[in-house]
């Protein structure tokens, strides 16, 4: 692992860090300085249940069974078309 | 009723389970109920008529959620006369968790609105910023993926990402003031 990171960096890292898209080395680092740092972490915290909130939200919205069995008539209509 | 090809079975196994993902997705970036499904049906038409150029094996919802949001953006948007909003139009909102830590420093506001109104508050972003906070938060797609359906740069995803997700909170903080779920900030002016 690398230097230790500061808060500022941290910061700047924070979206890429939830995002799971930060690289194994720099996703360590933040993982270090999450578990020492205790404003970082509230503030990771806080942005994370931001997110899931999002996303729990966004599951609970369906597809309609009325438009499910349109397209299947539709699709199934193209295809006999060939 | 004929037996659907292997190419139609194949079709309906890879795209059918993505309809939820679809159908949430055309709510969100037309605002109408009537108008995503429209756009959800001539997704999945298009997609069955470009089934044969659809690589198997890479990912058939970021593949579906592409055609959709050009469908939209083809023969949609225009119907509503969106302002496009650019990235520099806009104002950098402040952190909200800086403003409220000592109040609600976990966000548990966020959860006590109901889903109408942070559906709402999302609706009311920008569109441009509103497209990449649906895909990124809602239908859990990366960097790269959105990069690649919206034809913008990762670097611009990012941005994006950022300030949608600034200016939602801000505007879901706002609400929940106005509405008492969380009481106001005291003002100590100086
Ligand atoms: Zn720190």
């Amino acid at each position: 692992m690398g230097e230790p990171i500061n808060c500022r960096e941290a910061a700047e890292r924070l979206q890429d860090f939830l995002k799971q898209e930060l690289t194994p080395e720099l996703e360590a680092e933040m993982q270090a300085h999450l578990e020492r740092c205790r404003p970082c972490f509230d503030e990771a915290r806080f942005e994370a249940n931001f997110v899931l909130m999002l996303e729990v939200r966004a599951r609970r919205v369906e597809c309609p069974a009325a438009l499910r069995a349109r397209i299947a008539r539709l699709l199934q209509s193209e295809m006999e078309r060939g | 009723m004929a037996e659907p090809s292997t190419a139609g079975r194949q079709f309906n196994a890879e795209a059918l389970p993505h309809l939820d993902a679809l159908y949430r997705t055309a709510l969100r970036l037309t605002g109408d109920p009537s108008q995503a499904e429209d756009l959800v049906q001539d997704t999945m038409l298009k997609a069955y008529r470009a089934w044969r150029q659809y690589q198997p094996g890479t990912n058939a919802k970021g593949w579906l959620l592409t055609i959709l949001r050009n469908t939209f953006i083809n023969d949609y948007r225009r119907r509503k006369l969106e302002p496009i909003a650019t990235d520099l139009e806009l104002v950098e909102p402040h952190a909200l968790y800086r403003a409220i830590e000592d109040v609600d420093p976990e966000g548990a506001f966020f959860a006590k609105i109901v889903d109408e109104k942070v559906l709402e508050a999302i609706d009311a972003l920008p569109p441009d910023f509103r497209e990449v906070l649906v895909l990124s938060d809602m239908e859990g797609m990366s960097y790269g993926e959105i990069a690649e359906a919206l034809e913008i740069p990762v670097g611009t995803v990012k941005s994006r990402l950022f300030r949608a997700r600034r200016l939602l909170q801000s505007s879901l903080y706002a609400y929940a003031v106005e509405t008492g779920i969380i009481p106001p900030r005291e003002n100590h002016d100086g």
